[in-house]
């Protein structure tokens, strides 16, 4: 929208970018701190809360069905058969970590990039994270089939001389996780200090002051707390970055270092990394457009952050773009018989309409976030984030079961088919998630007040006789 | 003094000419390179010619490596400088000329493309054999392999000498036309005596986000079409997005370079503030780690993989002396930067942060030869006075790139005044910056 109808003296305009302020004006310190911390102090919680909890909290149900049903048959209950040997649960171990990657991506990289608009964002994109990580890390657990024995993963030393295949990706996956999953929840709880400090000393029960002042960690809010925690937000911000590129690198080896068409292909690092914080980002939409309506957040989740994150859904959907692209062209390029086949196959095959369904979401509709009219428009927003995440599903889906249902060999050709114990258990860490995410907007601040108030036109450092001036000297 | 929002401001003062005298010392530097390594070229290809019976190869591959690294310069530099208008960021100020001169010689890159168009008979198999009877006969002679044929056959409709002069014309036209956009624009947003901010970043925002698109496939097929492909079996789907961003590897090191050496004059002496040139670094690191990341998965999967049609690629680079270069590739490319950039004075010195930049671009250059050469002599690596070219050629070619360069960058002033970052880079530096 180059049009010289945009106005240099609108005050919802940024005068040095141009683009829509990040935070409302009219705010101030004081307001910024009541506007958060009311919605966790306050005695009377929203009846809409509760419904949501428990219609999440129902879905939870059904995941500790199928979940107790899996552990009393094993994984004959899901729809696994020769040849597809990973089916549903790796789709939503993938699906799932990718998910958690725009915490991580807003917390560190945007941060480390100075990018101040993250600030509304982060916390509530890092509890995604956590959550999202504790959904994906079930998957594997439950697919190895005896998942209390699931510890045989990690290296120990023991007597059956039992020693994990150091060559395998499926064991860097179990370093990587779990790397990311610590990482994460430290970020996310030193973030936090500062508002715990703050809710400590607002809150009005006993209870509020004893749980609040145990996670504050003794926060005062002196200089030397401040000077260490930006030093640990910063360091810990570059521990992450690299997290952000090796945890969906390494998920994407679990395919791409095995010799199947349509697994093995060098743009899966990069391609992936994109993806999940394409996916990523989707569910920071979802997520944020419901709660910025019902809490009334308008003024501090704004316009802008929608505008950015559909910036950057834009920029990572074309990435995956290139990818899928690159994929197909060198299907040809390559002059190898199987891997055009592969791609036929993914095309035109009987689950050619996988992959249509997953152009269509990622490629095809994205592309109207080129329009600033539907990247500024929250309805529109809403529905984009969610065909996003439809399609970033299908792509695992594809990625799986299209390339391993007709292999090498016709003879070894077979189809997939989920069964309702696969749908049940996807569908349950939906409820989960969800679920564990009512949990946090209640009970911890979903934005953080510190960081939101370094927004403020007060915050910024003024010239001396300017703010001896304003101070009234 | 202070701004509008109250801080404290530096102004533009001195003589900005004092840096176009800085830009005639290396103008004149450039040229004298140019001459040295010009006639250091001919000697070696006439003593190649005379001893080694070398047929030209040598000089038209080593022509390709320079022709390849100057391009990457001019077209990376238009890249870049679309990337920070999307970006926004006070580090665009900075590098926006320098970013904008590199761009204005494509044309340069364009001229340094025709001997290889002209000439690819004698580079890529595609061009020898460049229609079915002779990739038969080829194969009954012997001269190529049963896996080289088939693909010769498959890839014809990509990969003929008609249709790569008409892809690598459609590029130029299009690359040419957004180089006329966007440095016309940037004139403009100057001569503007009422600055509307909005209008022009959205503006430089609407076409360079397509832009950044259109710039990303174009150079996918261009790279595809000269450099991949002079081995034709071979292929890697990461090998356009690995070279792209080696791409900017390389140009935001030369960015880099320039803006700090001029540094020494006005107007850069008062606008390259310590933190700026210290985001400069970052970023410059977080090029290095996203190179070697590309590479080292690509290199991982093909390794795990295994198969032949994609490891004899690395198998070419690894055996015999080859192993060193590639040894070297990793040391130079990814390592040395790596160790030095980490450290938070050498990114905040001037003087230092220019070696490391300089360093980068020749790493560039090393790793633009392995891509190269180990497909026109495979297996080992032998010293000959052919190999020697390609020192000379793409030095001299670099050279010659540069005068044109630096030329293309005294033409405009070197700080776009109407960019409101400049209020900002003004400031005095805070402590904690």
């Amino acid at each position: 929208m180059a049009t010289r109808d945009l106005s240099t003296n609108d005050p919802m305009l940024d005068p040095i970018t141009g683009e829509v302020v990040v935070i409302a004006p009219g705010h101030s310190f004081k307001s910024v701190t009541e506007k958060i911390s009311r919605i966790v102090l306050t005695a009377h919680t929203p009846v809409g809360w509760f419904f949501g909890l428990l219609v999440a909290g129902g879905v939870v149900m059904l995941l500790l069905t199928c979940l107790t049903w899996l552990f009393l048959k094993g994984v004959g209950i899901w729809g696994l058969d020769i040849p597809v040997g990973w089916g549903f649960a790796i789709v939503n171990f993938v699906w799932w970590i990718g998910i958690g990657h725009a915490g991580t991506l807003i917390s560190a990289i945007l941060l480390l990039f100075k990018q101040t608009w993250r600030n509304s964002i982060n916390r509530f994109a890092e509890a995604m994270t956590i959550f999202a990580v504790v959904c994906a890390g079930m998957f594997p657990l439950i697919h190895v089939g005896r998942p209390w024995l699931g510890y045989w993963l990690f290296p120990y030393p023991n007597s059956m001389s039992v020693w994990p295949q150091f060559r395998s990706p499926l064991l860097w996956d179990v370093f990587a996780v779990s790397t990311y999953a610590t990482i994460s929840v430290v970020f996310w709880y030193i973030g936090m200090i500062p508002d715990l400090g703050t809710l400590r000393d607002r809150a009005k029960t006993p209870v509020g002051q004893y749980f609040f002042g145990l996670l504050a960690l003794g926060w005062r809010g002196s200089v030397r707390h401040w000077m260490r925690y930006e030093t640990a937000s910063l360091l810990l911000a570059g521990l992450a970055t690299p997290l952000v590129l090796s945890v969906h690198t390494v998920i994407s080896f679990d395919f791409a270092v095995a010799i199947i068409p349509g697994w093995h292909t060098t743009i899966f690092p990069p391609y992936f990394v994109a993806g999940a914080v394409y996916s990523g980002f989707a569910m920071v939409i979802t997520l944020a457009i419901p709660i910025r309506k019902f809490y009334h957040l308008e003024d501090l989740i704004t316009i802008r952050h929608l505008d950015n994150m559909g910036k950057v859904m834009l920029t990572t959907g074309l990435i995956v773009a290139y990818g899928y692209g690159m994929e197909l062209f060198m299907s040809w390029y390559s002059a190898s018989h199987w891997e055009y086949f592969a791609f036929w196959n993914r095309l035109f095959g009987p689950m050619g309409w996988s992959y249509w369904v997953l152009i269509t979401c990622n490629i095809a509709l994205p592309q109207f976030l080129w329009s600033r009219y539907v990247r500024t428009h929250v309805g529109l927003m809403f529905i984009m984030s969610i065909i996003v995440n439809t399609g970033m599903w299908f792509e695992r889906f594809v990625i799986v079961v299209t390339s391993l249902y007709r292999d090498y060999l016709p003879s070894s050709w077979g189809t997939y088919r989920a069964t309702r114990w696969d749908y049940g258990t996807f569908i349950g860490t939906l409820g989960l998630f969800t679920f564990l995410f009512f949990l946090f907007i209640r009970f911890l601040p979903m934005i953080p007040m510190s960081e939101l108030r370094v927004l403020l036109p007060q915050s910024k450092v003024k010239h001396l006789p300017e703010a001896a001036h304003e101070a009234g000297d | 003094m202070t701004n509008a929002h109250g801080h404290a401001t530096r102004a533009l003062t001195g003589d900005p000419a004092a840096s176009l005298g800085l830009m005639a010392g290396w103008r004149r530097r450039a040229l004298t390179f140019g001459a040295v390594f010009t006639i250091l070229a001919i000697v070696l290809v006439v003593l190649a010619e005379v001893m080694e019976h070398d047929k030209f190869l040598h000089l038209l591959t080593s022509w390709l490596m320079g022709a390849m690294l100057c391009w990457g310069f001019s077209l990376g530099g238009l890249a870049l400088l679309m990337v920070q208008y999307c970006s926004g960021g006070k580090w665009g100020l900075l590098i926006r000329r320098p970013l904008e001169a590199m761009s204005r010689t494509l044309w340069v890159s364009a001229l340094m493309f025709l001997p290889i168009l002209i000439f690819m008979k004698k580079i890529y198999l595609w061009a020898r054999y460049s229609n079915p009877t002779d990739v038969a006969q080829a194969l009954e002679r012997g001269l190529i392999d049963k896996a080289q044929a088939h693909a010769l056959n498959w890839k014809h409709p990509m990969l003929s000498p008609a249709s790569v002069w008409v892809q690598i014309v459609i590029c130029f036209v299009i690359w040419f036309g957004y180089m006329f956009l966007m440095n016309r624009w940037s004139l403009q947003r100057d001569a503007d005596p009422q600055p509307n901010v909005p209008f022009w970043q959205k503006r430089f925002e609407n076409i360079s986000g397509f832009g950044i698109v259109v710039y990303s496939l174009t150079l996918t097929a261009l790279v595809i079409d000269l450099v991949m492909s002079t081995n034709i079996t071979w292929f890697s789907t990461m090998y356009g997005l690995a070279y792209l961003v080696a791409q900017g590897y390389a140009v935001l090191a030369l960015s880099v370079i320039t803006v700090v050496s001029l540094s020494k004059a006005e107007p850069m002496k008062t606008i390259l503030r310590t933190t700026e040139q210290h985001d400069l670094g970052k970023l410059m690191f977080a090029f290095v780690m996203l190179n070697i990341y590309l590479n080292f998965s690509q290199f991982l999967i093909i390794w795990s993989g295994n198969s032949p049609e994609e490891i004899s690629w690395y198998l070419d680079r690894i055996r015999g002396h080859w192993g060193v270069i590639f040894t070297f590739d990793f040391i130079f490319h990814w390592l040395i930067p790596f160790s030095l950039l980490l450290s938070r004075d050498i990114k905040r010195n001037k003087r230092r942060i220019v070696m490391v930049g300089m360093w980068m671009v020749f790493a560039r250059c090393w790793d633009m030869f392995l891509l190269i050469e180990p497909n026109f002599s495979p297996r080992n690596l032998h010293f000959s006075i052919g190999i020697l070219e390609y020192i000379a050629v793409p030095g001299a070619m670099i050279s010659f790139w540069v005068v044109a360069y630096i030329g293309q960058l005294g033409k405009r002033p070197l700080v776009q005044t109407n960019d409101p970052h400049l209020a900002e880079i003004l400031e005095a530096e805070h402590a904690h910056a």
